[in-house]
């Protein structure tokens, strides 16, 4: 006993815990009475490395090794978690989750384990980050810093952050599920700060995903990250105000996916449904949206940010659709949500790390194509507002959101015109998506950088979405 | 927990010897040991419970002026030594800085006990109790009838033992307690739903706001948003209460980090000694209010905390510098370090004269702000934009509910525009002012 949990030590990715411990515990967990009972297990190394003042100024890894049990009853979770996976340590924590439950005696579950690994590994990486020489990081930093700080005079600092991480996980349940995966991550971000007579701004760009190093070479080079970064912050510098008001407003293509997360996504989430928190709770086949919209969330699709094999609590993913033609199809599930809900799960029970449980969450969520040539979307608006790029995003479940806007244009007569800073939307959702009045057939995706934060859970998310017009939305601005 | 932070101290010092020993010019070891209990009922049942310890090592070293750094949750001895020699192989590999480096060796002059950090009656509170503190907090404010559904209550706790040894000498250690109570409510019905929340949070359970309390702020912010209208776009004074200051110092802060200084990515950069503000406005960072939420000893480089006046009466005094940024700006340490960057300690802006009320009463017309949403602040230009929700004001009252509009100004600008001050500054978060008036504001509606 004493060597093997000298093992367990030096090799935690191993988790050393054998299959009878894994039943005593599991058994042990749902001795109160609950339902249900699973662990979740993480071993997870990262390593950041950033660049600013023309130096590589610091690297930093980091080792996460946790356990997290949790136990359901009904519509309650007991849940604990430890860094300590000593087996006497893991069924103390054990009988803290059993508690949310407060029978004298449980069921005594004979689990006999499935196992299950990935199929078609959505990850697409090669060369996995974590395997491969730090040099070759620092070199795709400096490629970055350089073409950043090259594009232009006016360039006069630039940042560089990269990071990766490889998560191995393990989800063993009550009912016998046994889940091993395996999920590398890598993410190059570039900040930019131009200044010209006094006054600065700032662009950004990154790229990244379930991918391996590869993807720098063949996929998004190290030195378009830093083009578009330092692009961008020396157009911020001939930007005007934005206007105030409410006018038609134009999304661009990719980053306005943040639009569909926020002014959909998070309210077909289960649990603000069967909590009736969510303006959609009483929305299933009805219709809330113009005709043209059609929005799905994928967990599949190989590379991204936001995909999995399986999700946090061992439920393969699918791509599920959540509104056609305007009418709420489906709801983004949990297994907790799908059991009171009586619904199919989705596979979308994702969590932070082990010292969270699972919440219904988005991965990759986007508006599908539609008929309209771009082109003849923006013809179409006499007088209103093109959204190049959106960064901060926020939504109530009231069902009120608004978006940051970094980079906008003006449209008059049909055309691009002056480019535009620092503008804030805000609209409530059931509003926008009625008022969506052409859907382009050009679909693209945000850059794969994105986190979405709900009840202090960060999870990474993928958004996309074609060019899209709103006829009409408050922007709020300087005039 | 004694005994188990005697065993972290001394694991922290292995490193550092271990550290030394091969090779690296300093190194600093920090071991948290923490404890959480968290509770969230809803509509008068537990939903969710949540207990748990968890421990973890941060290390930081330095070799040839090289900086490399490292965190685990993986406390075993030859796993974190494998971490000591990965990260002397980084910093070779990284370029070397003039600049890094830990803080020269300084004595703390404060004892753990006159800070108030720790209160026993948290740490040995039972779970029943905590339980029934969020229950009965939700089921007062569901009697009231306007309340249409709730998002729950919640009773959070935490202990958090911190052991700080650096090669240059420096051992501490200090103890905290943390608890809250927090309440969030919907009203209103069909798609026509609002929702606002309250809290408490505090380092000991006495000073914590009881149940009725929480509960009936908590109603009242709700229920006041019920049936709002939208406005026309107007320059109008803008009166930020309490919780809204709060983002607003919050996004000051960032401006006057050392680290965003030396990066030059604010618009405060450069600007020691020059008239940033109105003169009613005094903001202080002080890390050693007795009994406050952004009280420490020392910070995460075991720099002592201490009271360091940042504006002073519109006067821009000082920037808040860790020991890097402290050095690269040529500018005193004032113990705000928290690994590679800056945090505030208490960062506040000092109260005025005026009650809250009055300040709404000297209003003809102006809108109160309340809730707002989005992130659109930029600390480059001082620019902010972001959605907001509130009360508009005539002649001294507050007549309807405002919703989807959007607040855009220039934080220098709205610094140079402080018109009143209220008295009614509350500490429960460390970053907190009273309530405040601007003369103008852009509040963009239809």
């Amino acid at each position: 006993m004493v060597t093997r949990k000298k093992e367990a030590k030096t090799e935690p990715e191993k988790f050393q815990l054998r299959p009878e411990d894994l039943k005593r515990i599991l058994a042990l967990s749902l001795s109160r009475g609950g339902e249900l009972a699973d662990i979740y297990l993480e071993y997870q190394t990262s390593l950041s490395i950033i660049m600013e003042e023309d130096i590589i100024k610091e690297s930093s890894e980091s080792v996460t090794l946790g356990l997290g049990l949790r136990v359901i009853h009904h519509d309650r979770t007991g849940y604990a978690y430890t860094n300590d996976l000593a087996e006497e340590k893991i069924r103390s924590i054990a009988l803290t989750a059993a508690a949310i439950a407060s029978s004298k005696t449980g069921k005594q579950p004979s689990i006999k384990f499935r196992h299950f690994r990935p199929e078609n590994d959505v990850a697409r990486a090669r060369l996995v980050a974590t395997s491969r020489p730090l040099t070759e990081k620092i070199q795709l930093v400096e490629r970055a810093y350089r073409s950043a700080l090259n594009h232009h005079p006016a360039i006069k600092k630039v940042q560089v952050a990269y990071g990766e991480s490889l998560q191995r996980i393990q989800v063993i349940n009550s009912e016998g599920l046994f889940v091993e995966d395996r999920r590398p991550m890598v993410k190059l971000v570039v900040m930019a700060l131009a200044e010209k007579n006094g006054r600065r701004e700032s662009g950004f760009c990154g790229g990244g995903g379930r991918v391996g190093l590869e993807y720098f070479n063949r996929g998004l080079s190290p030195e378009t990250i830093g083009q578009e970064a330092a692009s961008e912050a020396c157009l911020l510098l001939e930007a005007t105000d934005p206007p105030a008001g409410e006018m038609p407003v134009v999304l661009a293509p990719g980053h306005s996916g943040v639009l569909i997360h926020e002014a959909v996504g998070h309210l077909l989430e289960a649990d603000f449904i069967r909590k009736k928190t969510s303006v959609l709770w009483n929305k299933l086949g009805k219709r809330v949206g113009s005709e043209q919209l059609n929005i799905y969330d994928d967990p599949t699709i190989p590379g991204f940010r936001g995909s999995y094999n399986f999700d946090d609590e061992g439920s393969r993913p699918q791509k599920t659709l959540l509104v056609e033609k305007g009418v709420v199809r489906g709801f983004l599930q949990d297994g907790l949500s799908a059991r009171l809900m009586k619904k199919e799960k989705t596979g979308h029970g994702r969590r932070q790390d082990f010292t969270c449980w699972p919440l219904p969450r988005m991965a990759n969520t986007f508006i599908d194509r539609g008929e309209y040539d771009p082109e003849e979307i923006i013809r179409s608006v006499k007088k209103g507002f093109y959204v190049s790029r959106l960064s901060g995003r926020q939504v109530e479940d009231s069902g009120q959101f608004t978006f940051s806007v970094t980079l906008g244009y003006l449209i008059e007569d049909g055309r691009l015109g002056r480019p535009v800073r620092q503008a804030t939307l805000i609209g409530t959702n059931l509003d926008i998506l009625k008022k969506v009045e052409m859907v382009g057939s050009d679909l693209d995706f945000g850059w794969q950088t994105g986190t979405c934060s709900k009840e202090g859970q960060d999870v990474p998310v993928t958004d996309g979405c074609p060019t899209l017009k709103i006829s009409g939305m408050t922007v709020g601005g300087l005039k | 927990m004694k005994t188990a932070s005697h065993d972290l101290r001394k694991l922290a010092e292995k490193l550092v010897q271990y550290g030394r020993k091969l090779g690296a010019d300093e190194i600093e070891v920090t071991m948290y040991d923490g404890r959480e209990f968290n509770v969230d009922v809803r509509l008068g049942r537990i939903e969710n419970l949540v207990e748990a310890d968890s421990r973890y090592c941060t290390f930081r070293l330095f070799k040839d002026r090289k900086a490399a750094s490292a965190s685990s949750s993986d406390l075993s001895l030859s796993k974190l030594q494998a971490l000591v020699r990965q990260a002397l192989k980084r910093a070779g590999l990284t370029h070397a800085d003039q600049f890094a480096g830990l803080p020269s060796p300084a004595r703390f002059k404060v004892t753990e006990d006159s800070l108030k950090l720790y209160d026993p009656e948290v740490a040995g509170m039972k779970p029943q109790e905590k339980i029934r503190l969020a229950l009965t907090t939700e089921r007062i404010a569901l009697q009231d009838k306007r309340i249409t559904n709730s998002f729950g209550a919640s009773f959070v706790s935490n202990e958090l033992r911190t052991v700080l040894v650096n090669s240059s000498g420096f051992s501490g250690e200090y103890s905290q307690t943390y608890c809250s109570l927090s309440l969030g409510l919907q009203a209103g019905r069909g798609d026509r739903l609002v929702e606002d929340y309250w809290f408490s949070a505090r380092r000991h359970l006495r000073d914590l706001a009881p149940p009725e309390e929480v509960a009936r702020i908590a109603v009242e912010r709700t229920v006041r948003q019920l049936n709002p209208r939208k406005i026309k776009t107007q320059n109008v004074p803008v009166i930020f209460e309490p919780t809204m200051t709060s983002w607003l110092l919050a996004f000051l802060f960032s401006c006057v980090s050392g680290t965003a200084v030396y990066q030059q990515t604010t618009f405060l950069a450069g600007r020691l000694g020059e008239k940033i503000g109105s003169d009613l406005l005094t903001v202080v960072d002080d890390g050693l209010l007795p009994g406050r939420l952004g009280t420490r000893p020392f910070d995460s480089e075991g720099v002592p905390t201490q009271r360091t006046v940042v504006i002073e009466q519109g006067v821009l005094k000082n920037y808040l510098c860790n020991t890097y940024s402290s050095r690269k700006l040529n500018l005193p340490v004032t113990g705000n370090g928290n690994g590679r960057g800056v945090v505030p300690n208490n960062f506040y802006l000092e109260p005025g004269a005026n009650t809250p009320e009055e300040i709404i009463k000297s209003t003809r017309k102006g809108f109160l702000l309340t809730r707002v949403i989005g992130h659109g602040l930029n600390t480059v230009t001082g620019d902010i934009s972001r959605g907001a929700s509130g009360l508009w004001i005539e002649d001294g009252q507050p007549v309807f509910p405002v919703s989807e509009v959007t607040i855009a100004g220039n934080l220098g600008r709205v610094l140079q525009n402080i018109e009143q001050l209220g008295n009614d500054i509350q500490f429960e978060s460390p970053i907190c002012g009273p309530t405040v008036k601007v003369a103008e504001m852009t509040v963009a509606g239809k």
